[in-house]
């Protein structure tokens, strides 16, 4: 029988653990949600446990952490529309013999290939072009350059969505002493093809153009160099493509030092 | 290098505040990419360093936890907040699909029975010195318990047995199973949790 004087038993360890059975189960389960002294017993021993579990953890290889977020990923990522069912159009397709198929989808697949390589190539140009002239720095810092991150005299600068764009979220490191600042992107909407997001610092309460900052690179953390000396407030706007010489007001992220 | 890793992220965490736990789950649950990511960066470590108690080699450890977080994903729905924090699921997740692996066929074919201190030395060469001075002082302090505290709390915790086979085990009554096992973790939860 669970009662008050269970709570020193051992039964909240051995419940959170894992390791009663179900009938101890149900009745503490019962229990918990009569008497609150109990409940709050259950839920100190549970954030202990996690605070000393989180204390002396110890990290797998970068390998396995590529292979599991790629896995995670994966399976996050919208499936493809279900491919129709092709049972009324099997005889029309019974006429045709097996070479015009195979050439048809042949030229079908060299004109989608066709038509993709041109976009894609279009795009490579334009963004090469864009990184070019807009000051961005699409230098990735390699997780082997992280512990530059622990020196005492970079600057963390969170910055957090405006409430209209609350989900987005990024994080700053600002070494002042070098002026080289590196940020991650953690969520911003897609900027899409006519837009850009553009970093703008304040310095002496004056907005300045930092550079344009590529919305595909995710929980990397990616150079931006020229950060304002002065600089101690800063935005991310979307802006039109190629970004633009006075801020607009579709702020998307806000931060401060 | 990954404890400088766990430091980057741990201030990102900590600026960002990204999820809180009922926000967290609730996009879980919507099975979001970004809190997939986040629930992996965060509690990796944590559900890592559970699943190396039970299984010395590193390999088979990373399957283990792969497999601990497509189990999250399949199963969040069955995740009751009403019943526990996200954490002591995850951890009850992370010991049963341990368990399940170490009692499956192919594992016991692999096992090489190497010491856990020489999976330590091996770990030691990857800069985990001091995670691994940890890791082993709670499955040290499980070894330090009275010898009758720490036969029921291996076979309960460390080999999943349910606590009638082990008085069936052990040929003991099964309120002294009980009793045992409450003392043996009031016990562990001064010295170590």
């Amino acid at each position: 029988m669970i009662n008050r004087d269970s709570i020193s038993s051992g039964i909240i360890e051995q419940y959170v653990l894992g390791l009663c059975n179900d009938t101890e189960k149900a009745e503490i389960e019962i229990f918990r949600k009569q008497d609150s002294l109990f409940k709050e017993a259950i839920l100190l021993f549970e954030e202990e446990l996690e605070e000393k579990m989180m204390r002396h953890s110890f990290l797998p290889g970068v390998t396995s952490d590529d292979k599991i977020l790629q896995k995670l990923k994966s399976l996050a990522e919208p499936t493809l529309a279900p491919v129709l069912p092709i049972v009324n159009r099997a005889k029309k397709i019974v006429k045709f013999s097996f070479a015009k198929i195979a050439a048809a989808a042949s030229l079908l697949l060299l004109s989608v290939s066709a038509f993709f390589n041109y976009t894609q190539y279009k795009k490579n140009i334009e963004q090469t072009t864009l990184l070019a002239s807009k000051n961005y720095a699409a230098n990735t810092l390699p997780l082997s350059n992280y512990n530059i991150l622990k020196d005492p005299n970079i600057t963390p600068v969170a910055m957090m969505g405006v409430p209209a764009h609350s989900i987005c979220r990024c994080t700053m490191f600002w070494d002042k002493s070098t002026g080289k600042a590196y940020i991650m992107i953690h969520h911003l909407v897609n900027s899409g093809t006519s837009k850009d997001y553009q970093l703008w610092a304040t310095v002496n309460g004056k907005q300045v153009a930092v550079g344009i900052v590529n919305d595909e690179i995710r929980d990397k953390f990616v150079e931006v160099s020229g950060m304002p000396a002065d600089a101690n407030e800063f935005a991310l706007i979307l802006e039109n493509a190629g970004g633009d010489k006075l801020p607009g007001s579709d702020v998307y992220l806000k931060g401060k030092i | 290098m990954q404890i400088i890793d766990i430091c980057v992220e741990t201030i990102i965490l900590k600026e960002q505040n990204i999820y809180t736990e009922d926000s967290l789950v609730e996009a879980l649950r919507n099975h979001d990419n970004d809190a997939y990511q986040h629930l992996y960066i965060h509690y990796r470590g944590a559900l890592y360093s559970i699943i190396s108690q039970f299984i010395n080699d590193v390999e088979i450890a990373n399957d283990v936890l792969q497999d601990v977080f497509l189990a999250v994903y399949k199963n969040i729905d069955k995740y009751d907040e009403n019943k526990g924090r996200l954490f002591t699921w995850l951890h009850t997740l992370t010991r049963n699909t341990t368990i399940n692996t170490t009692r499956s066929k192919t594992f016991k074919s692999q096992q090489k029975n190497e010491p856990i201190t020489d999976f330590v030395s091996s770990l030691d060469s990857t800069n985990n010195t001091q995670q691994n001075i940890n890791l082993i002082g709670l499955r040290k302090q499980v070894h330090l318990l009275r010898e009758d505290y720490k036969n029921v709390l291996e076979l309960s915790y460390y080999n999943g047995y349910t606590q009638e086979e082990i008085a069936q085990a052990l040929d003991i009554p099964l309120g002294t199973v009980k009793t045992r096992l409450r003392n043996a973790l009031i016990e562990l939860r001064k010295q170590f949790i």
